[in-house]
């Protein structure tokens, strides 16, 4: 019976998410500009322009986008149904076609932006809640983009805390390991990361572990690319950093 | 300086500057070794009214001071290209009447760097043309960049020359193909003042590549990365050393109490526009609290503007419905901060999780409060260099003066994000230091204080005034500036 209700749940999931490849269009609004992309004959909400502090990353004109989202419940969000969760990965080539930019409708709003036009001291991302310091082994997770080693600011942030941790406990061993993934299209196509991605996101880690003055560092990597499930591939486009007291 | 019309209206105003300028007015080129005092508070004739220069720890002697002395052959000083008249860095005008007074002597005009190419007839006007023209130094560069210790870094791309103007790049001494492979480019120096700001900002890991950041090798501790166009110099102490073996082209190495000495100057420097021909005194009680040196001097540094309550240059309001000049100001400075544009298409801006493209301001990337650099390290493709958007004539001119090269990327590089795999370019700048792809075409924006003392303006010079500036970014960015406009945002960043 709950082997029952987990298949349907599922495939409920499965039927709500949302992973493709188009070009993203940017609509202009009153406030700040919203970035959406059509798959299958449908418009869908990506996000709006925030900063680098946030966790969403908009995608950019001159190149395709890897939208891999849940449809969320809820009245449509500039015009196109809002995905959330939504992992957002620029494609890397530039392509000429993905060029559309919307004038701003009236009726059609951005939902508020935390933060104005110019610079901001300000993130436009809340305060995180303060959190209890960590002891014993601790693995910290840097997550990155399909086909991608930038780290990106939260993925900096957190290479930053596991330097910080594995400093403060004096770590014997600390274990970067480095993966890529595959990711399943909601068409059934499969995109795999290209070889040797994972083998230099576990590198570039480890290089920044050591300049920033942790020792003991160990890299590993997995040559194979990750099964993906079409609901939690971006959670495996990924390098783990064991930190052993 | 032949303006004799200029001067007599400048010296008129300086007459009615504030106490602390008085008297101070003068036209002034400091030569090598000729050893003078330099006043606490100083002031000097620019094209828009008075330059103010202090000296925050006071007066300063000049006789065998290593700024001040040469310390190579070349009988070059450091402030044969960072002079106090022209802000710290040196103006086409004043080069023109350098060459004039000095028949090409002066050894700004040096044959290593001062010329388009060492070689040419150094006594002709054309040999030094990009000098004369747009205040452009040679800057030898080894291809493949090297590591600190020697070895040369892996690369992401191949370079061609496609055009040599100046016959640097592909002579086989000096070029591409001679036993000591060397791109040559040609860039602007730049100031050598206000560097609180400009090396302030230093973090671990560098936003823009997620990669760890430069460390100044005496404290290793991270540095800012913005001193040069390119960062490839992490400290004011390397640089002055890089300089000196460089351009002053010194035999043996300067001593560490030269470095310190020169690094210690250049610390307390601070320049920044003081009076304006129309519009008097800059920094005066109850105006906008960022202008004239004095403020750059008390000002902490490090700190992002926010335009909400604190913007990048201090509020401007009070000179709202003012006389027409300071309200033009004003309204410079409201574009400055709050006038979006579509800003698009560049490199380390769009492309770093921000989006492309992204509807914010000139104030999103000129960011750092008192200087309008950018508060990360600042390199990014703007367009300057990069064909098409290059400030050169976007089809063939025979009066085109800088080198072409053509930059083509391998497969498993990332590309440039909005240029792909094959790129020409005037400059290929960050890229140069790096080896990478993204980086062809980035430059290191630099600070906008004093902007009306030292044109020409961008990297390479290519802006003869600032009104060619703000016609570069209205076309690069579409962003449909009225007249008005663009005479409100001249106004404005004359006034820095």
């Amino acid at each position: 019976m709950r082997f029952g209700l987990f298949i349907v749940g599922a495939i409920v999931a499965l039927a709500q998410q949302r992973n493709f490849v188009s070009c993203p269009i940017v609509r202009d609004t009153k406030t700040v500009p919203c970035f959406l992309a059509e798959y299958d004959g449908e418009t869908y909400f990506l996000g709006i322009q925030q900063d680098i502090t946030n966790d969403f990353h908009p995608p950019q004109l001159k190149h395709e986008v890897l939208v891999e989202g849940a449809v969320a419940q809820g009245p449509r969000v500039c015009g196109g149904i809002p995905l959330k969760p939504v992992s957002i990965s620029v494609l890397k080539e530039v392509n000429l076609a993905c060029n559309t930019l919307l004038p701003a409708e009236p009726g059609i709003e951005a939902p508020p932006a935390p933060r104005g036009a110019g610079p901001s001291s300000r993130s436009s991302k809340a305060g995180a809640a303060p959190r209890s310091p960590l002891s014993g082994r601790q693995e910290f997770t840097v997550l990155y983009a399909f086909n991608d080693d930038y780290l990106e600011f939260g993925a900096n942030q957190v290479v930053t805390e596991a330097v910080a941790y594995a400093k403060r406990i004096g770590a014997s061993n600390v274990k970067v390991t480095g993966y890529r993934a595959t990711t399943i299209l909601s068409n059934g196509e499969r995109l795999i990361e290209k070889a040797g991605l994972g083998e230099k996101r576990a590198q570039n880690i480890a290089t920044l572990l050591r300049g920033l003055g942790v020792s003991g560092v160990a890299v590993e990597w997995r040559n194979e690319a990750e099964r993906g499930d079409g609901q939690t591939d971006p959670s495996r486009r990924r390098v783990t950093i064991l930190v052993t007291p | 300086m032949r303006r004799p019309f200029l001067v007599v209206v400048v010296f008129g105003i300086a007459l009615t500057l504030s106490a602390q300028y008085q008297d101070r007015f003068k036209i002034t080129w400091i030569e090598p070794g000729s050893g003078a005092i330099l006043p606490e508070l100083d002031a000097f004739d620019s094209v828009e009214g008075t330059l103010g220069v202090v000296n925050a720890s006071g007066p300063v002697n000049t006789e065998g001071h290593p700024f001040f002395t040469p310390l190579g052959t070349n009988g070059r000083a450091c402030v044969n290209c960072h002079q106090p008249t022209y802000g710290m860095s040196v103006s086409v005008e004043g080069l023109l009447e350098r060459w004039r007074l000095t028949d090409g002597k002066d050894p700004v005009f040096a044959e290593f760097d001062g010329s388009n190419c060492p070689g040419l007839p150094q006594d002709q006007q054309s040999s030094h043309s990009l000098l004369l023209k747009r205040g452009l130094f040679r800057i030898p560069l080894p291809w493949p960049p090297r590591n600190a210790d020697g070895s040369p870094k892996p690369v992401e791309f191949t370079i061609e020359v496609v055009r040599d103007p100046t016959g640097c790049n592909t002579s086989r001494e000096y070029g591409l193909k001679s036993a000591d492979p060397t791109i040559s480019v040609y860039r602007r120096p730049r100031p050598a003042a206000n560097l609180k700001y400009v090396t302030s900002g230093g973090q671990p890991i560098v936003l823009k590549t997620g990669t760890l950041a430069d460390v100044d090798p005496e404290t290793g501790k991270p540095v800012g990365m913005n001193l040069m166009s390119d960062a490839r110099e992490p400290s004011l102490k390397t640089q002055a050393l890089s300089a000196i073996m460089g351009h002053e082209e010194a035999r043996v190495t300067p001593s560490r109490e030269q470095l310190e000495k020169i690094v210690e100057y250049e610390s307390q420097v601070y320049v920044a526009q003081a009076a304006h021909i129309f519009g008097g005194p800059l920094a005066v009680p109850g105006g906008p609290a960022g202008l004239g040196p004095i403020a750059l001097r008390d000002h902490r540094a490090g700190i992002l503007g926010d335009n909400d309550y604190d913007p990048v240059f201090g509020q401007f309001n009070s000179w709202k419905g003012n006389d027409y000049y300071h309200a033009s100001v004003a309204r410079g400075a409201d574009i400055f901060m709050f006038r979006q544009f579509w800003l698009r298409d560049a490199a380390h801006i769009n492309s770093i999780g921000l989006g492309n493209p992204l509807k914010r301001t000139c104030a999103t990337c000129h960011n750092a409060q008192m200087t309008g650099q950018d508060l990360s390290a600042g390199w990014v493709d703007v367009g300057t260099t990069n064909y098409p958007t290059w400030t050169e004539p976007s089809t063939w001119a025979d009066s085109s003066e800088l080198p072409v090269f053509k930059i083509t990327c391998v497969r498993d590089a990332d590309p440039h994000p909005y240029l792909g795999r094959v790129i020409y370019t005037t400059d290929p700048g960050r890229a140069l230091i790096s080896g990478r792809c993204i980086d062809v075409g980035s430059i290191v924006m630099q600070q906008l204080r004093g902007l009306a003392a030292r044109a020409p303006y961008f990297a390479n010079g290519s802006a003869k005034t600032l009104r060619e500036v703000v016609d570069f970014y209205d076309r690069r960015f579409d962003m449909k500036l009225s007249d008005q406009e663009k005479e409100d945002l001249i106004n404005f960043l004359g006034v820095l």
